[in-house]
Protein backbone atom coordinates (compact mmCIF):
# COMPACT_ATOMS: atom_id res chain seq x y z
CA UNK A 1 0.00 0.00 0.00
CA UNK A 2 2.55 2.56 1.11
CA UNK A 3 5.13 3.68 -1.37
CA UNK A 4 8.55 3.14 0.08
CA UNK A 5 10.47 4.87 -2.66
CA UNK A 6 10.48 8.28 -1.05
CA UNK A 7 14.28 8.18 -1.11
CA UNK A 8 16.90 5.78 0.24
CA UNK A 9 16.02 5.10 3.88
CA UNK A 10 19.54 5.97 5.05
CA UNK A 11 19.38 9.35 3.31
CA UNK A 12 16.04 10.38 4.78
CA UNK A 13 17.14 9.25 8.25
CA UNK A 14 20.31 11.34 7.87
CA UNK A 15 18.23 14.29 6.73
CA UNK A 16 15.95 13.94 9.77
CA UNK A 17 18.97 13.75 12.08
CA UNK A 18 20.33 16.92 10.48
CA UNK A 19 17.00 18.70 10.83
CA UNK A 20 16.69 17.87 14.55
CA UNK A 21 20.29 18.98 15.07
CA UNK A 22 19.58 22.21 13.23
CA UNK A 23 16.41 23.08 15.19
CA UNK A 24 18.00 22.31 18.57
CA UNK A 25 21.17 24.05 17.43
CA UNK A 26 19.28 27.30 16.84
CA UNK A 27 18.10 27.30 20.45
CA UNK A 28 21.58 26.56 21.77
CA UNK A 29 23.06 29.33 19.60
CA UNK A 30 20.66 31.76 21.29
CA UNK A 31 21.64 30.40 24.71
CA UNK A 32 25.30 31.05 23.93
CA UNK A 33 24.39 34.68 23.26
CA UNK A 34 22.58 34.92 26.60
CA UNK A 35 25.52 33.23 28.27
CA UNK A 36 28.06 35.64 26.78
CA UNK A 37 25.97 38.68 27.72
CA UNK A 38 25.44 37.44 31.28
CA UNK A 39 29.09 36.61 31.84
CA UNK A 40 30.11 40.03 30.47
CA UNK A 41 27.66 41.79 32.79
CA UNK A 42 28.82 39.95 35.91
CA UNK A 43 32.47 40.38 34.97
CA UNK A 44 32.16 44.14 34.44
CA UNK A 45 30.34 44.59 37.77
CA UNK A 46 33.09 42.69 39.56
CA UNK A 47 35.78 44.68 37.79
CA UNK A 48 34.06 47.80 39.13
CA UNK A 49 34.79 46.42 42.57
CA UNK A 50 31.42 45.14 43.80
CA UNK A 51 29.28 42.02 43.76
CA UNK A 52 26.40 41.80 41.26
CA UNK A 53 22.80 42.49 42.35
CA UNK A 54 19.54 41.45 40.67
CA UNK A 55 19.11 44.87 39.05
CA UNK A 56 22.42 44.46 37.18
CA UNK A 57 20.83 41.66 35.15
CA UNK A 58 18.38 44.13 33.62
CA UNK A 59 21.09 44.75 31.01
CA UNK A 60 20.09 41.39 29.50
CA UNK A 61 16.53 42.51 28.75
CA UNK A 62 16.93 43.92 25.23
CA UNK A 63 18.58 40.67 24.14
CA UNK A 64 15.98 38.46 25.87
CA UNK A 65 13.06 40.47 24.49
CA UNK A 66 14.52 40.32 21.02
CA UNK A 67 14.81 36.54 21.16
CA UNK A 68 11.15 36.26 22.19
CA UNK A 69 10.01 38.25 19.19
CA UNK A 70 7.36 36.13 17.52
CA UNK A 71 8.08 37.83 14.20
CA UNK A 72 11.41 36.02 14.10
CA UNK A 73 11.90 33.24 11.61
CA UNK A 74 11.27 30.15 13.69
CA UNK A 75 9.64 31.63 16.83
CA UNK A 76 10.43 28.48 18.77
CA UNK A 77 11.24 30.08 22.10
CA UNK A 78 8.39 30.83 24.55
CA UNK A 79 10.50 31.84 27.56
CA UNK A 80 14.14 32.71 28.03
CA UNK A 81 16.52 33.99 30.65
CA UNK A 82 19.25 33.51 33.18
CA UNK A 83 18.91 31.55 36.42
CA UNK A 84 21.38 32.70 39.04
CA UNK A 85 23.31 30.20 41.11
CA UNK A 86 22.10 30.60 44.72
CA UNK A 87 24.38 33.14 46.37
CA UNK A 88 25.63 34.77 43.17
CA UNK A 89 23.71 37.99 43.76
CA UNK A 90 24.37 40.17 46.79
CA UNK A 91 20.71 41.11 47.25
CA UNK A 92 18.80 37.92 46.29
CA UNK A 93 19.70 34.37 47.25
CA UNK A 94 17.41 33.00 44.54
CA UNK A 95 16.76 34.86 41.31
CA UNK A 96 15.58 34.34 37.76
CA UNK A 97 15.88 37.02 35.11
CA UNK A 98 13.14 35.29 33.15
CA UNK A 99 10.92 36.60 30.39
CA UNK A 100 8.03 34.97 28.58
CA UNK A 101 6.35 35.69 25.29
CA UNK A 102 2.99 37.39 25.52
CA UNK A 103 0.70 36.90 22.53
CA UNK A 104 -0.96 40.24 23.18
CA UNK A 105 2.13 42.38 23.34
CA UNK A 106 5.49 42.90 24.98
CA UNK A 107 7.19 40.04 26.82
CA UNK A 108 6.32 39.65 30.49
CA UNK A 109 8.64 38.87 33.35
CA UNK A 110 7.99 35.74 35.35
CA UNK A 111 7.65 36.54 39.03
CA UNK A 112 7.79 33.65 41.42
CA UNK A 113 8.31 33.18 45.08
CA UNK A 114 11.82 31.78 44.97
CA UNK A 115 12.43 31.37 48.66
CA UNK A 116 12.43 27.64 49.50
CA UNK A 117 11.43 28.43 53.09
CA UNK A 118 8.05 29.83 52.00
CA UNK A 119 7.40 27.96 48.75
CA UNK A 120 7.55 24.20 48.32
CA UNK A 121 8.07 24.57 44.62
CA UNK A 122 11.11 26.49 43.91
CA UNK A 123 14.38 25.05 44.99
CA UNK A 124 15.43 25.09 41.38
CA UNK A 125 18.75 23.31 41.93
CA UNK A 126 16.80 20.00 41.79
CA UNK A 127 15.60 20.51 38.26
CA UNK A 128 17.50 18.84 35.43
CA UNK A 129 17.73 22.14 33.57
CA UNK A 130 19.83 23.43 36.46
CA UNK A 131 21.58 20.25 37.63
CA UNK A 132 22.75 19.32 34.10
CA UNK A 133 24.71 22.51 33.39
CA UNK A 134 25.95 22.57 37.00
CA UNK A 135 27.44 19.12 36.43
CA UNK A 136 29.21 20.51 33.36
CA UNK A 137 26.91 19.42 30.51
CA UNK A 138 27.19 21.85 27.60
CA UNK A 139 23.85 20.82 26.09
CA UNK A 140 21.01 19.97 28.47
CA UNK A 141 17.46 19.44 27.26
CA UNK A 142 14.94 18.83 30.02
CA UNK A 143 11.64 17.21 29.08
CA UNK A 144 9.24 16.82 27.38
CA UNK A 145 7.55 17.59 30.71
CA UNK A 146 4.56 19.52 32.04
CA UNK A 147 6.21 22.77 33.03
CA UNK A 148 3.86 23.90 35.79
CA UNK A 149 6.31 26.50 37.07
CA UNK A 150 6.75 28.65 34.00
CA UNK A 151 4.83 27.93 30.81
CA UNK A 152 1.94 25.77 32.10
CA UNK A 153 2.47 23.82 28.89
CA UNK A 154 4.05 20.61 27.71
CA UNK A 155 7.56 21.91 27.20
CA UNK A 156 11.23 21.34 26.61
CA UNK A 157 13.74 23.41 28.56
CA UNK A 158 17.12 23.89 26.90
CA UNK A 159 19.96 25.00 29.15
CA UNK A 160 23.68 25.70 29.18
CA UNK A 161 26.14 26.63 31.93
CA UNK A 162 27.35 30.20 32.44
CA UNK A 163 30.80 30.63 33.91
CA UNK A 164 33.04 33.55 34.80
CA UNK A 165 36.76 32.85 35.10
CA UNK A 166 36.00 29.15 35.13
CA UNK A 167 33.53 29.37 38.02
CA UNK A 168 29.85 28.39 37.54
CA UNK A 169 27.52 31.37 38.13
CA UNK A 170 24.21 30.02 36.81
CA UNK A 171 22.32 28.77 33.80
CA UNK A 172 21.17 30.27 30.51
CA UNK A 173 17.91 28.57 29.54
CA UNK A 174 14.99 28.69 27.13
CA UNK A 175 11.54 27.06 27.09
CA UNK A 176 10.22 25.58 23.86
CA UNK A 177 6.69 24.18 23.62
CA UNK A 178 6.77 20.53 22.54
CA UNK A 179 4.13 21.24 19.89
CA UNK A 180 6.38 23.83 18.25
CA UNK A 181 9.42 21.58 18.29
CA UNK A 182 7.25 18.79 16.90
CA UNK A 183 6.01 21.03 14.10
CA UNK A 184 9.59 21.99 13.24
CA UNK A 185 10.87 18.42 12.88
CA UNK A 186 7.72 16.59 11.73
CA UNK A 187 8.17 17.20 7.99
CA UNK A 188 11.60 15.53 8.14
CA UNK A 189 10.24 12.60 10.16
CA UNK A 190 7.41 12.10 7.69
CA UNK A 191 9.95 11.66 4.89
CA UNK A 192 11.12 8.47 6.58
CA UNK A 193 9.13 5.63 4.96
CA UNK A 194 8.97 3.58 8.16
CA UNK A 195 7.87 4.20 11.76
CA UNK A 196 10.29 6.68 13.31
CA UNK A 197 10.31 8.60 16.56
CA UNK A 198 12.42 11.17 18.30
CA UNK A 199 12.97 10.51 22.02
CA UNK A 200 14.91 12.09 24.85
CA UNK A 201 17.67 10.17 26.64
CA UNK A 202 15.14 8.39 28.85
CA UNK A 203 12.84 7.34 26.03
CA UNK A 204 10.17 10.05 26.35
CA UNK A 205 8.79 10.65 22.84
CA UNK A 206 9.21 14.22 21.53
CA UNK A 207 7.82 13.72 18.02
CA UNK A 208 7.05 10.81 15.71
CA UNK A 209 5.57 9.79 12.40
CA UNK A 210 3.54 6.96 13.92
CA UNK A 211 0.42 6.80 16.12
CA UNK A 212 1.97 3.87 18.01
CA UNK A 213 4.26 6.31 19.84
CA UNK A 214 3.14 9.90 20.08
CA UNK A 215 4.65 12.88 21.85
CA UNK A 216 4.50 12.29 25.59
CA UNK A 217 4.37 8.51 25.47
CA UNK A 218 7.26 6.36 26.64
CA UNK A 219 9.40 4.33 24.22
CA UNK A 220 10.65 1.34 26.18
CA UNK A 221 12.44 -0.43 23.32
CA UNK A 222 11.02 -2.60 20.52
CA UNK A 223 12.48 -5.30 18.27
CA UNK A 224 13.41 -4.26 14.74
CA UNK A 225 14.21 -0.64 15.61
CA UNK A 226 17.61 1.07 15.42
CA UNK A 227 18.70 4.05 17.52
CA UNK A 228 20.57 6.90 15.84
CA UNK A 229 22.53 9.40 17.93
CA UNK A 230 22.18 13.11 17.12
CA UNK A 231 25.57 14.69 17.71
CA UNK A 232 26.02 15.26 21.44
CA UNK A 233 22.34 16.14 21.95
CA UNK A 234 20.49 14.12 24.59
CA UNK A 235 18.01 13.05 21.88
CA UNK A 236 17.80 9.84 19.87
CA UNK A 237 16.10 9.12 16.58
CA UNK A 238 14.61 5.61 16.64
CA UNK A 239 13.60 4.18 13.26
CA UNK A 240 12.20 0.82 12.16
CA UNK A 241 14.71 -1.22 10.17
CA UNK A 242 12.53 -2.43 7.34
CA UNK B 1 -29.82 48.53 13.02
CA UNK B 2 -32.01 46.33 15.25
CA UNK B 3 -31.40 46.04 18.96
CA UNK B 4 -30.24 42.42 18.89
CA UNK B 5 -27.55 43.39 16.46
CA UNK B 6 -26.54 46.37 18.57
CA UNK B 7 -26.12 44.11 21.58
CA UNK B 8 -23.50 42.10 19.71
CA UNK B 9 -21.27 45.14 19.65
CA UNK B 10 -21.97 46.28 23.20
CA UNK B 11 -18.91 46.43 25.45
CA UNK B 12 -17.94 43.02 26.78
CA UNK B 13 -18.70 42.54 30.46
CA UNK B 14 -15.50 43.07 32.39
CA UNK B 15 -16.52 40.88 35.35
CA UNK B 16 -15.03 37.83 33.68
CA UNK B 17 -11.63 39.48 33.53
CA UNK B 18 -11.80 40.53 37.18
CA UNK B 19 -12.77 36.97 38.07
CA UNK B 20 -9.85 35.58 36.06
CA UNK B 21 -7.34 37.84 37.81
CA UNK B 22 -8.78 37.04 41.25
CA UNK B 23 -8.61 33.35 40.49
CA UNK B 24 -5.04 33.50 39.17
CA UNK B 25 -3.72 35.37 42.21
CA UNK B 26 -5.80 33.38 44.71
CA UNK B 27 -4.55 30.09 43.21
CA UNK B 28 -0.97 31.28 43.47
CA UNK B 29 -1.43 32.36 47.08
CA UNK B 30 -3.25 29.19 48.17
CA UNK B 31 -0.58 27.01 46.58
CA UNK B 32 2.24 29.03 48.09
CA UNK B 33 3.57 30.22 44.73
CA UNK B 34 3.19 33.71 46.13
CA UNK B 35 4.49 33.77 49.67
CA UNK B 36 2.86 35.15 52.81
CA UNK B 37 4.02 38.75 53.21
CA UNK B 38 5.41 39.02 49.70
CA UNK B 39 4.91 42.43 48.10
CA UNK B 40 3.06 42.42 44.79
CA UNK B 41 4.38 44.62 41.97
CA UNK B 42 2.83 48.09 41.65
CA UNK B 43 -0.73 48.25 40.28
CA UNK B 44 0.42 49.63 36.94
CA UNK B 45 3.15 47.03 36.60
CA UNK B 46 0.91 44.12 37.61
CA UNK B 47 -1.89 45.27 35.31
CA UNK B 48 0.60 45.44 32.44
CA UNK B 49 1.96 41.98 33.16
CA UNK B 50 -1.47 40.39 33.41
CA UNK B 51 -2.61 42.25 30.31
CA UNK B 52 -5.62 43.89 32.01
CA UNK B 53 -6.60 47.50 32.67
CA UNK B 54 -5.71 49.15 35.97
CA UNK B 55 -9.42 49.40 36.74
CA UNK B 56 -9.86 45.64 36.33
CA UNK B 57 -6.82 45.00 38.49
CA UNK B 58 -8.10 47.32 41.25
CA UNK B 59 -11.43 45.50 41.33
CA UNK B 60 -9.61 42.16 41.57
CA UNK B 61 -7.40 43.41 44.41
CA UNK B 62 -10.46 44.67 46.23
CA UNK B 63 -12.06 41.23 46.00
CA UNK B 64 -8.85 39.62 47.26
CA UNK B 65 -8.73 42.09 50.15
CA UNK B 66 -12.26 41.10 51.10
CA UNK B 67 -11.17 37.43 51.08
CA UNK B 68 -8.29 38.37 53.35
CA UNK B 69 -5.67 37.24 50.81
CA UNK B 70 -4.21 40.66 50.10
CA UNK B 71 -3.46 43.56 52.40
CA UNK B 72 -2.84 47.07 51.17
CA UNK B 73 -0.75 49.51 53.18
CA UNK B 74 -0.56 53.19 52.36
CA UNK B 75 2.34 55.58 52.50
CA UNK B 76 6.08 54.98 52.36
CA UNK B 77 6.94 51.31 52.05
CA UNK B 78 3.29 50.75 51.21
CA UNK B 79 1.73 48.63 48.50
CA UNK B 80 -0.17 45.38 48.22
CA UNK B 81 1.05 42.40 50.20
CA UNK B 82 0.12 38.72 50.09
CA UNK B 83 -1.69 37.41 53.16
CA UNK B 84 -1.95 33.67 53.61
CA UNK B 85 -5.05 33.16 55.75
CA UNK B 86 -3.48 30.78 58.27
CA UNK B 87 -6.06 30.30 60.99
CA UNK B 88 -9.08 29.88 58.79
CA UNK B 89 -12.05 28.83 60.87
CA UNK B 90 -13.14 25.52 59.39
CA UNK B 91 -16.67 25.76 60.73
CA UNK B 92 -17.15 29.20 59.28
CA UNK B 93 -15.65 28.13 55.98
CA UNK B 94 -17.71 24.93 55.79
CA UNK B 95 -21.00 26.71 56.39
CA UNK B 96 -20.46 28.34 53.00
CA UNK B 97 -20.80 24.95 51.30
CA UNK B 98 -23.85 22.76 50.92
CA UNK B 99 -23.18 19.04 51.25
CA UNK B 100 -24.13 18.63 47.61
CA UNK B 101 -21.45 21.13 46.60
CA UNK B 102 -18.81 19.33 48.60
CA UNK B 103 -19.85 16.05 47.05
CA UNK B 104 -19.66 17.55 43.57
CA UNK B 105 -16.26 19.14 44.15
CA UNK B 106 -15.05 15.81 45.48
CA UNK B 107 -16.41 13.97 42.43
CA UNK B 108 -14.61 16.38 40.13
CA UNK B 109 -11.35 16.24 42.04
CA UNK B 110 -11.44 12.43 42.30
CA UNK B 111 -11.99 12.18 38.54
CA UNK B 112 -9.01 14.43 37.79
CA UNK B 113 -6.70 12.88 40.40
CA UNK B 114 -7.69 9.36 39.33
CA UNK B 115 -7.20 9.97 35.62
CA UNK B 116 -3.86 11.66 36.25
CA UNK B 117 -2.61 8.78 38.41
CA UNK B 118 -3.65 6.19 35.83
CA UNK B 119 -1.82 8.00 33.02
CA UNK B 120 1.18 8.57 35.27
CA UNK B 121 1.39 4.81 35.84
CA UNK B 122 1.35 4.22 32.09
CA UNK B 123 3.81 6.94 31.19
CA UNK B 124 6.10 7.75 34.11
CA UNK B 125 9.83 7.31 33.58
CA UNK B 126 12.48 7.48 36.33
CA UNK B 127 12.79 11.28 36.04
CA UNK B 128 9.05 11.58 36.78
CA UNK B 129 9.30 9.31 39.81
CA UNK B 130 12.30 11.12 41.30
CA UNK B 131 10.37 14.25 42.39
CA UNK B 132 7.57 12.09 43.87
CA UNK B 133 10.05 10.13 45.95
CA UNK B 134 11.75 13.33 47.03
CA UNK B 135 8.42 14.82 48.11
CA UNK B 136 7.51 11.65 50.08
CA UNK B 137 10.84 11.90 51.80
CA UNK B 138 10.52 15.60 52.65
CA UNK B 139 6.96 15.12 53.91
CA UNK B 140 8.05 12.34 56.25
CA UNK B 141 10.46 14.81 57.85
CA UNK B 142 8.12 17.82 57.95
CA UNK B 143 6.17 18.92 61.01
CA UNK B 144 2.42 19.39 60.86
CA UNK B 145 2.43 22.95 59.61
CA UNK B 146 2.24 25.10 56.51
CA UNK B 147 5.27 23.42 55.03
CA UNK B 148 3.64 19.99 55.10
CA UNK B 149 0.57 21.42 53.40
CA UNK B 150 2.70 23.00 50.67
CA UNK B 151 4.57 19.74 50.16
CA UNK B 152 1.28 17.85 49.95
CA UNK B 153 0.14 20.27 47.25
CA UNK B 154 3.41 19.89 45.37
CA UNK B 155 3.23 16.08 45.59
CA UNK B 156 -0.18 16.00 43.92
CA UNK B 157 0.90 18.46 41.22
CA UNK B 158 3.90 16.22 40.54
CA UNK B 159 1.65 13.18 40.07
CA UNK B 160 -0.47 15.18 37.63
CA UNK B 161 2.65 16.31 35.76
CA UNK B 162 3.82 12.68 35.52
CA UNK B 163 0.69 12.01 33.45
CA UNK B 164 2.35 14.20 30.76
CA UNK B 165 -0.92 16.11 30.43
CA UNK B 166 -0.69 19.89 30.80
CA UNK B 167 -4.48 20.17 31.02
CA UNK B 168 -4.82 17.63 33.84
CA UNK B 169 -2.00 19.39 35.67
CA UNK B 170 -3.64 22.80 35.31
CA UNK B 171 -6.91 21.29 36.53
CA UNK B 172 -5.19 19.70 39.53
CA UNK B 173 -3.73 23.11 40.46
CA UNK B 174 -7.14 24.78 40.09
CA UNK B 175 -8.90 22.13 42.18
CA UNK B 176 -6.28 22.39 44.89
CA UNK B 177 -7.07 26.08 45.07
CA UNK B 178 -10.83 25.36 45.23
CA UNK B 179 -10.93 22.56 47.75
CA UNK B 180 -7.33 22.02 48.91
CA UNK B 181 -7.38 24.32 51.96
CA UNK B 182 -10.72 22.84 53.06
CA UNK B 183 -9.49 19.27 52.73
CA UNK B 184 -6.38 20.15 54.62
CA UNK B 185 -8.22 21.84 57.46
CA UNK B 186 -10.49 18.81 57.81
CA UNK B 187 -7.39 16.74 58.57
CA UNK B 188 -6.38 19.09 61.30
CA UNK B 189 -7.41 16.82 64.16
CA UNK B 190 -5.54 13.77 65.43
CA UNK B 191 -2.36 14.75 63.63
CA UNK B 192 -0.35 11.64 64.23
CA UNK B 193 -2.98 9.18 63.08
CA UNK B 194 -3.94 11.34 60.11
CA UNK B 195 -0.33 11.85 59.14
CA UNK B 196 0.38 8.11 59.10
CA UNK B 197 -2.76 7.48 57.06
CA UNK B 198 -1.86 10.24 54.64
CA UNK B 199 1.67 8.94 54.14
CA UNK B 200 0.52 5.35 53.68
CA UNK B 201 -1.90 6.46 50.98
CA UNK B 202 0.76 8.59 49.26
CA UNK B 203 3.27 5.78 49.31
CA UNK B 204 0.74 3.29 47.91
CA UNK B 205 -0.06 5.64 45.00
CA UNK B 206 3.63 6.10 44.19
CA UNK B 207 4.21 2.34 44.33
CA UNK B 208 1.33 1.70 41.92
CA UNK B 209 2.70 4.34 39.53
CA UNK B 210 6.18 2.86 39.78
CA UNK B 211 4.80 -0.62 39.08
CA UNK B 212 2.93 0.68 36.02
CA UNK B 213 -0.36 -0.50 37.57
CA UNK B 214 -2.72 2.08 36.06
CA UNK B 215 -6.07 0.83 37.36
CA UNK B 216 -4.72 0.43 40.86
CA UNK B 217 -3.13 3.89 40.80
CA UNK B 218 -6.44 5.41 39.73
CA UNK B 219 -8.37 3.52 42.40
CA UNK B 220 -5.94 4.65 45.12
CA UNK B 221 -5.86 8.28 43.99
CA UNK B 222 -9.67 8.45 43.85
CA UNK B 223 -9.94 6.85 47.29
CA UNK B 224 -7.40 9.34 48.64
CA UNK B 225 -9.59 12.26 47.57
CA UNK B 226 -12.92 10.69 48.45
CA UNK B 227 -11.82 9.64 51.96
CA UNK B 228 -10.94 13.25 52.71
CA UNK B 229 -14.17 14.55 51.17
CA UNK B 230 -16.24 12.00 53.15
CA UNK B 231 -14.63 13.30 56.31
CA UNK B 232 -15.39 16.87 55.28
CA UNK B 233 -19.02 16.01 54.60
CA UNK B 234 -19.35 14.38 58.02
CA UNK B 235 -18.02 17.56 59.60
CA UNK B 236 -20.45 19.62 57.56
CA UNK B 237 -23.42 17.47 58.62
CA UNK B 238 -22.44 17.75 62.26
CA UNK B 239 -22.52 21.55 61.93
CA UNK B 240 -26.23 21.48 61.23
CA UNK B 241 -27.11 19.73 64.48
Amino acid sequence: MTKLQAGRPADVVDAALARVGQVAGEVFTTLREVRAATAATVLSVRQAGREPVAADLATLRPLLWNRLDSARLSALIAGIGFIAAPGLLADAAWYLEWWQENPSGRPVQLLRDLDPSSSAFYDYTHWDWYAGPLAGAEHTICGPYVDYLCTDEYSLTFSAPVTVAGAFIGVAAADVFVRRFEAAVDPALREIPAPALLTNAEGRVVASNTARWIAGSAYRGAPGFTKHAIGDLPFTLVAADR
Amino acid sequence: MNTARLAVFAPVDSTARVEAVVRRLADAIALGLLADGEQLPSEAELAGQLGVSTVTLREALMALRQQGMVETRRGRGGGSFVRLPSDLDLGLLLRGYAVEELRDLGDHYAAIAGAAARLAAQRALPSDLAPLLRSLDEMAKADWDGRLRRLDGRFHVEIAAASQSARLTQEEIRLQADIGPLLWLSRDEHHEMTKRQLFDQHRAIVEAIRAGAGDQARELAERHVLDAVDHLIELRLRLQE
